[in-house]
């Protein structure tokens, strides 16, 4: 996993400079993604997490959730006509969340923890014109 | 930063009420088919994720858990780094307890601590905000600028190609976290309130992180050494597989072992 970092050393700009726009790009869609929660008096999370996968690959995210609490994930990529996916699994592999929606460069999924744990957001690139896709994940909770 | 259109913003709504659409995902997966490098990192809660469900379970006195202000900024960076990270944590803890006072207090002292450490110019704006939302006593907003804070720290840490010393930052603020935590739990147990402590991952990610660097300078930093060992010493009681129920001699004994070493982070370098 990509953690998301707004400036790096000069070096690693020269290296890594195509990845971070991708991250940065998708970065404003994952907000968009999650405002509507915000709205519902969800408090979003600060820090965000991204990467870059191509048409079919999946990567996951571990995230330790708290019983009591309710979270929306939200999954943006600025990647026009791309179709990307989240979903929520617990640490057994099975699917645990309360529900999600899709809708092209946009994905988000809910969770209520039935229990404390590690829990897994898994992130997929179901279709996109370009070979790689960057992707962004925020999430929030109340 | 690309700009929202608004109508996007619209789409997103009605994506929002066509859940129908959506392709079925599969309702199980193999977790071993992601390789590790893709699952060796963790998303890690700031503190008010756990308070806010020690809010929904009773009614803490946040305001009897506040520690008073007034760190010490000499020390190494690693008790520099660590410090951050329990200061930021008694910000949220003072948003809980609702203390304006406090909240603005503790935003100055993260701006202190950042200059001690060399990443002012990240938090600046954070702690003129933090004190702006405290007058205003927008917790909501309040609580968001401290998380800011933090990711802003890490941030110019890293960018410095300091990633050793932004985990210690995190690695401050879960552990007064735990603190506060176990000090709640433990005047009132409850079994739902104790499964909070139930974090294997987060702890064997910490474990990991500070493993990797037990051989350099920042890692044979005394108070490094002592926090690697508070953080082997908890994982035991915190229970191994899902389910396992922490008891009230565990809770308090992640108390007194959290307790320690954040008075040792707090207290003035030798």
């Amino acid at each position: 996993m990509k953690k998301l970092l707004f400036s790096l050393l000069a070096l690693q700009v020269a290296l890594l400079a195509p990845l971070q726009a991708y991250v940065n790009d998708a970065l404003s869609f994952a907000h968009e993604a999650v405002d509507p929660y915000a709205k519902k008096g969800f408090t979003v999370r600060q820090d965000a997490w991204g990467g870059d996968l191509g048409v079919k690959d999946q990567q996951a995210l571990t995230a330790q959730l708290f019983k009591g609490n309710e979270y929306w994930f939200c999954l943006g990529t600025a990647v026009k006509n791309a179709t990307v996916t989240l979903h929520i699994y617990d640490s057994q592999g099975k699917l645990a969340e309360s529900e999600s929606w899709q809708k092209g460069r946009f994905a988000g999924a809910r969770i209520n923890p039935t229990k404390t744990g590690t829990y897994y957001a898994i992130v997929t690139v179901e279709k996109s014109p370009q070979e790689r896709t960057g992707w962004a994940v925020v999430y929030a909770y109340k | 930063m690309t700009k929202i259109i608004p109508l996007a913003a619209a789409a997103l709504t009605l994506a929002m009420a066509c859940n129908a659409l959506a392709q079925s995902p599969p309702a199980n997966v193999d977790l071993t088919k992601f390789p590790a490098k893709e699952v060796d990192d963790v998303m890690v809660p700031v503190p008010s994720e756990i308070f806010a469900v020690l809010d929904k379970l009773g009614t803490p006195n946040w305001r009897a858990e506040l520690r008073k202000p007034g760190s010490k900024t000499t020390g190494s960076r690693a008790q520099v780094a660590l410090l951050l990270g329990t200061v930021i944590a008694e910000g949220f803890i003072a948003v809980e307890a609702e203390d304006s006072a406090q909240v603005k207090e503790i935003g100055r002292e993260v701006l202190t601590l950042a200059v001690a450490i060399g990443v002012h110019k990240a938090v600046i704006a954070r702690s003129k905000s933090i004190t702006e939302k405290a007058e205003a006593k927008e917790w909501k907003k309040v609580r968001q600028e401290f998380d800011g804070a933090l990711q802003d720290v890490r941030g110019a840490m890293q960018e410095l190609g300091d990633d050793d010393l932004a985990q210690l930052v995190s690695v401050g603020g879960w552990v007064r976290g735990t603190e506060v935590l176990t000090s709640i739990v433990g005047k009132n147990y409850s079994a739902d309130g104790a499964e909070l402590l139930y974090q294997p991952d987060l702890l064997d990610y910490f474990g990991r992180k500070l493993d990797k660097i037990k051989t350099t300078r920042l890692g044979k930093d005394d108070l490094v050494v002592k926090t690697r060992k508070t953080l082997a010493g908890i994982r035991p009681l915190i229970g191994k597989e899902d389910g396992t129920k922490i008891s009230a001699a565990s809770v308090e004994r992640i108390h007194q072992l959290a307790k320690e070493l954040v008075a040792s982070i707090t207290s003035p370098a030798p």
